[in-house]
């Protein structure tokens, strides 16, 4: 086991906030301009840096990354990173991190962040919280991480004594940094410290086309009200005039009538779209969880004493089978602003 | 083949109640059971088990009680369990948790590590990959398939990493968090249920892992710490609630919608 | 019998003793409130100039019916329109009374072990309330938790849990009543024993809204059971299953419910929900489901049950613990109806006594061969009661035979000493079979009872009896 007693630690040796950009098929991922917002009030409240590692193969926008708000951007670049692979990637990381001592790491909560994360945690033997959904500098120039918890029953606020101090967030968590055409460029690329890992081949990638219920700005969303899984048809065509997508509760993906893809709630996605239709969704926590923060919420039940209507800003109570098609044949008419 | 899988008790979220006052949860409210996910791994174990013959270890740290746990992963069908128990593990973030739980299964052998993608109850999706990175082992997660490759090596499949699906070999000894799509836990049989009512597990505490020194593991090893814990207070809106008269319901979300530039 | 039209004097008056919100007329709107669940080719005729009135107690209950006896214009009551024989269908204009309003859970005596609801209570609402109590609980499930307590009371609803816990009639202590003339009674108590005079709470119940209103229910509740599974056992054919029920039955090891299922209704059902049934082997499979006061009483009754299905010659038994994996099980039990509801045209509720029930599966199977088409089994096994149908045509039209189909598995289940109906009731739909079964002497003695209680024949006219 790599357990390696360190020294202890001096941590005023770290300085500064450093974000971990991920590339998406060849473009940035927008959660880093949300990190570099909430990076940049960090690192100006302890007066330091900010700024931003990117592996890739190509120097993918990184002048962007520069333009909303990091002081500089080091772009480790190599044809190894072509494809995702977390030993190679969190090795070369943690290699960065040991040479640069930042203060504070931030990495996106996608996929491949959540993966990566721990073992860059692990193998600096440091603390790490994951899906933030705020952080702050307390008087000691320490970073609170806050977490919700049980289901968002709780906010924990967690403090880490080790250094780096490392958190993931959530996509959409945060708003993004916006451009600033007249900032300054700086950009440097590094060689990898690290360049194979033969343990692991990747023999495929395959796309699976942009189904990322998360970037839907209109999502219409099923539960129990769902009869049969042929009925979630009637959502699709609501979805469809709206340009939207449609997204299920737990409950359906439990009956087997949807893929958990589109599960949104506690242990599926978490949206946060202009416009949520909650169409026979009772509205258990698990399922607020994942949708509350959306923009402007509407709820169709046929209980009135639904908890959704107590989360919606607008309700109907009544049957979704007779209402929901009755929005359709409306808002078809009406045309809607989006291409389907 | 060895295969260790992870597995961690949770309480039924659904069931869970939370008190708001002294910010804690509950968890006499509600039955303990195996983590969701980590069922997926344990199906996964027994399917591999099924088509190439294995050894099926499940593992879990925890409180005595958590010995249930271990007892239902073994009606149905896994070979062994291991349970990880000890007043000193208590506290433990997730990598004091990783750091203990590697120490055990340093102590075992293993080809394959099976876990869940995440736990129904932290969230962190943590302990897997830190557990991975101090064994010094690669690891894959939100795999949805999985079989043997050549050279002692396995094929997974990712439901998604960085917008693709990714099919990739690891060297074993590897660990691989699944996701729920791999498959679901099937029933345990009548009769190998009240086998495991009776069923021993070793249980190991901290002096039974001599590579791990007690300030490794619970609130000593764990470089995070809660500060204050804070119950949010429930965003309630202004609900416009609507009955019998849709009309008024439909024209009010016209209204609002092309307000928004949702419709034109 | 001569009844009146609904007048507009009439409307007046009853908007004045509940309020103009909650009188609804008009055909388009009433038509919500006309029908129960019973499928739509055998559903009665109804009656659409009726008028859906929702008091919100019991004093305007009584006004209801006192208007309702002024006017000589029927009254049907309607709970959650969950049954199935048509009960809650005015067959003549009626004042429907739509006991939604009436929800109020007056009170959970825990001391006693009783509670107090009004009427429109839903078994949802009361099994929510009794979760705050922890320890509290009511076990009669007819399985759709919509359904009213009202409505539970008059039909004398059964369900699954029936094995271990009887019919509702076993529960109630006491109800309020309104008389078809508005006047109130309150019958019986939270008493145990009580045994002055005839026991007129008990004559109510099973009567179908056809002798008063029941208001308000006085109801004995439980202590929960803290440990509960289900088991699948899997037989290579229904003998040996229904031998290993009466076994069962006989150990003391009384299940909570035993139900019993067509095998391919298991596996069709099963994956039409993305689920798979897992019990592969056999022909015949029941759901045995335990409920136990500890885990180790359960244990219990699960190994000497496991021991009896064994000695049956079950296959390899399935154990469900935990409650998400009960609920599929008894998910894909009850969505079955999902499966096959566009299949059937007609559906029915016969028991017999549950050592026949095995000859009468086999043979209700053997009568439907003899006309080239199937009987899908759906069964209570261990109350001995079946639900079972008949199918429409290929083409979607109901058969010839249908009729003569149908009284000879009525023939078939008198053979056995059996009834028409074991838990739905008599309804708008079976009068016919209620008659042909009672003897004329009980008959009379039933009708002479509705006399007393409803001299002008206003409650729920066409159940029971044809309307005159």
């Amino acid at each position: 086991m790599n357990i390696t007693q360190h020294e202890p630690q001096n941590n005023n040796e770290y300085r500064g906030v450093l974000i971990i950009g991920e590339t998406e098929r060849g473009n940035m991922h927008r959660v880093a301009y949300e990190l570099l917002n909430k990076g940049r009030g960090i690192a100006d409240a302890c007066g330091e840096n900010l700024s931003c590692l990117v592996l890739s193969t190509e120097n993918s926008g990184c002048e962007e990354l520069c333009k909303r708000g990091a002081d500089q951007v080091y772009l480790m670049k190599s044809p190894v990173f072509a494809a995702p692979e977390e030993v190679l990637f969190a090795s070369n990381i943690t290699a960065f991190i040991r040479e640069k001592k930042p203060a504070v790491v931030l990495i996106g909560a996608t996929h491949f962040g959540r993966s990566l994360a721990p073992r860059i945690a692990a193998a600096l033997e440091t603390g790490l919280t994951a899906d933030c959904t705020d952080l702050r500098i307390d008087e000691e120039g320490n970073l609170e991480q806050i977490r919700p918890a049980f289901s968002d029953n709780i906010l924990a606020h967690i403090k880490t004594i080790n250094r780096p101090q490392m958190a993931t967030v959530r996509y959409k968590e945060f708003r993004e940094a916006l451009p600033d055409e007249n900032a300054d460029i700086r950009i440097q690329e590094i060689p990898p410290y690290i360049a194979e890992y033969p343990d692991v081949t990747i023999e495929k990638i395959i796309s699976i086309g942009d189904m990322d219920i998360t970037d839907a700005e209109v999502v219409v969303a099923g539960g129990r009200g769902i009869k049969r899984q042929e009925d979630l048809a009637l959502l699709w065509e609501l979805a469809q005039v709206l340009g939207g997508q449609v997204g299920v509760s737990r409950a359906l993906v439990d009956a087997g009538m949807a893929s958990s893809n589109i599960q949104i709630g506690y242990s599926g996605s978490r949206v946060k779209p202009k416009v949520y239709i909650a169409c026979g969704i009772s509205g258990a926590p698990q399922h607020l969880a994942g949708m509350k923060e959306s923009d402007l919420i509407i709820a169709i039940n046929n209980d009135p004493s639904a908890p959704i209507f107590a989360v919606s800003d607008y309700g109907f109570i009544g049957d979704l089978y007779e209402i929901v098609p009755r929005l359709t044949e409306r808002f078809r008419k009406k045309g809607g602003c989006h291409e389907v | 083949m060895n295969i260790i899988v992870l597995i961690k008790e949770v309480p039924d979220m659904e069931k869970v109640k939370f008190d708001s006052e002294r910010g804690v949860v509950d968890r006499s409210s509600a039955p303990a059971e195996i983590n969701p996910f980590d069922e997926s791994a344990l199906q996964a174990a027994l399917d591999l088990k099924e088509r190439y013959g294995a050894f099926v270890r499940v593992l879990t740290m925890g409180p005595p009680q958590a010995k249930e746990s271990l007892g239902d992963a073994f009606a149905r069908g896994a070979d062994d369990g291991i349970l990880l128990t000890d007043r000193k593990f208590g506290g433990s973030d997730t990598i004091a948790t990783s750091r203990t739980l590697a120490a055990a299964i340093e102590q075992e052998t293993y080809d394959l590590i099976l876990c869940g993608e995440k736990s129904v109850d932290g969230d962190t999706a943590q302990v897997g990959a830190e557990t991975a990175e101090l064994l010094g082992i690669p690891h894959a997660y939100y795999v949805d398939s999985i079989e043997l490759a050549d050279e002692g090596r396995v094929r997974v499949t990712i439901e998604n990493l960085c917008g693709n699906r990714q099919q990739r070999t690891m060297k074993l000894p590897a660990l691989v968090g699944v996701t729920k799509n791999i498959g679901k836990l099937r029933l345990p049989s009548v009769s190998r249920k009240l086998e495991s009512i009776t069923k021993e597990f070793k249980t190991i505490g901290l002096e039974n892992l001599p590579a791990l020194s007690k300030e490794d593991t619970g609130f000593p090893g764990s470089p995070t710490k809660v500060a204050k814990i804070e119950v949010p207070s429930v965003e309630e809106r202004e609900s416009q609630i609507f009955r019998e008269d849709s009309n008024a319901f439909e024209s009010k979300l016209e209204e609002i919608f092309t307000e928004r530039g949702i419709i034109s | 019998m001569k009844y009146n039209n609904i007048t507009p004097q009439l409307v007046q008056n009853l908007q004045e003793a509940i309020g103009g919100d909650y009188v609804i007329t008009g055909k388009e709107r009433i038509e919500a409130y006309l029908f129960d669940e019973v499928e739509k080719t055998y559903r009665p005729e109804a009656a659409y100039d009726s008028i859906v009135v929702k008091p919100k107690d019991t004093a305007e209950v009584s006004q209801i019916m006192k208007l309702s006896d002024q006017y000589q214009v029927p009254v049907i009551v309607r709970g959650g329109a969950t049954g199935l024989a048509g009960g809650c269908t005015p067959v003549v204009d009626s004042i429907i009374i739509s006991m939604e309003r009436m929800n109020q859970i007056e009170e959970i005596d825990a001391e006693n072990m009783v509670a107090v609801l009004q009427a429109g209570v839903t078994l949802m609402d009361l099994l929510e309330e009794l979760e705050h109590y922890q320890r509290l609980s009511f076990p009669v499930h007819p399985g759709d938790e919509g359904a009213q307590m009202g409505g539970m009371a008059v039909t004398n609803a059964g369900g699954a849990r029936a094995v271990r816990h009887g019919v509702m009639r076993k529960h109630i202590l006491g109800v309020e009543a309104v008389l078809p003339n508005g006047e109130v009674l309150l019958l019986g108590g939270k008493l145990i024993k009580n045994n002055a005079g005839y026991n007129l709470t008990q004559l109510l119940l099973g009567s179908e809204g056809t002798l008063a209103v029941i208001t308000k229910i006085i109801l004995k509740i439980f202590p929960k059971d803290q440990a509960s599974a289900t088991i699948v056992a899997p037989f290579a054919g229904i003998k040996d299953a229904c031998h290993a029920v009466t076994d069962i039955l006989q150990s003391g090891y009384t299940p909570l419910a035993v139900e019993y299922m067509d095998k391919r209704l298991f596996v069709d059902t099963a994956e039409m929900m993305g689920l798979k049934w897992q019990a592969q082997e056999g022909s015949a499979d029941l759901l045995i489901i335990l409920s136990e006061r500890t885990q180790a009483q359960l244990y219990d009754a699960v190994k000497a049950i496991h021991e009896i299905c064994e000695r049956n010659n079950c296959l390899e038994c399935l154990y469900a613990g935990k409650e998400k994996e009960q609920e599929e099980l008894l998910l894909v039990r009850s969505q079955h109806y999902e499966l096959i509801k566009d299949e059937i045209c007609d559906s029915f509720d016969m028991a017999v006594p549950v050592s026949h029930v095995s000859d009468f599966i086999l043979n209700l199977k053997k009568l439907v061969k003899e006309y080239d088409t199937d009987t899908n089994i759906v069964a209570h096994i261990a109350d001995g009661n079946v639900h079972n149908d008949i199918l429409y045509l290929p083409d979607g039209t109901i058969p010839a035979y249908a009729d003569e189909l149908k009284h000879k598995m009525y023939e078939l289940c008198a053979s056995y000493d059996g009834t028409v109906t074991g838990e739905h009731g008599i309804g708008k739909i079976r009068t016919q079979e209620l008659s042909d079964l009672k003897k004329p002497a009980e008959l009379e003695l039933m009708k002479g009872i509705k006399k007393v209680f409803d001299p002008k024949g206003l409650m729920n006219p066409g159940t029971l009896f044809e309307v005159e």
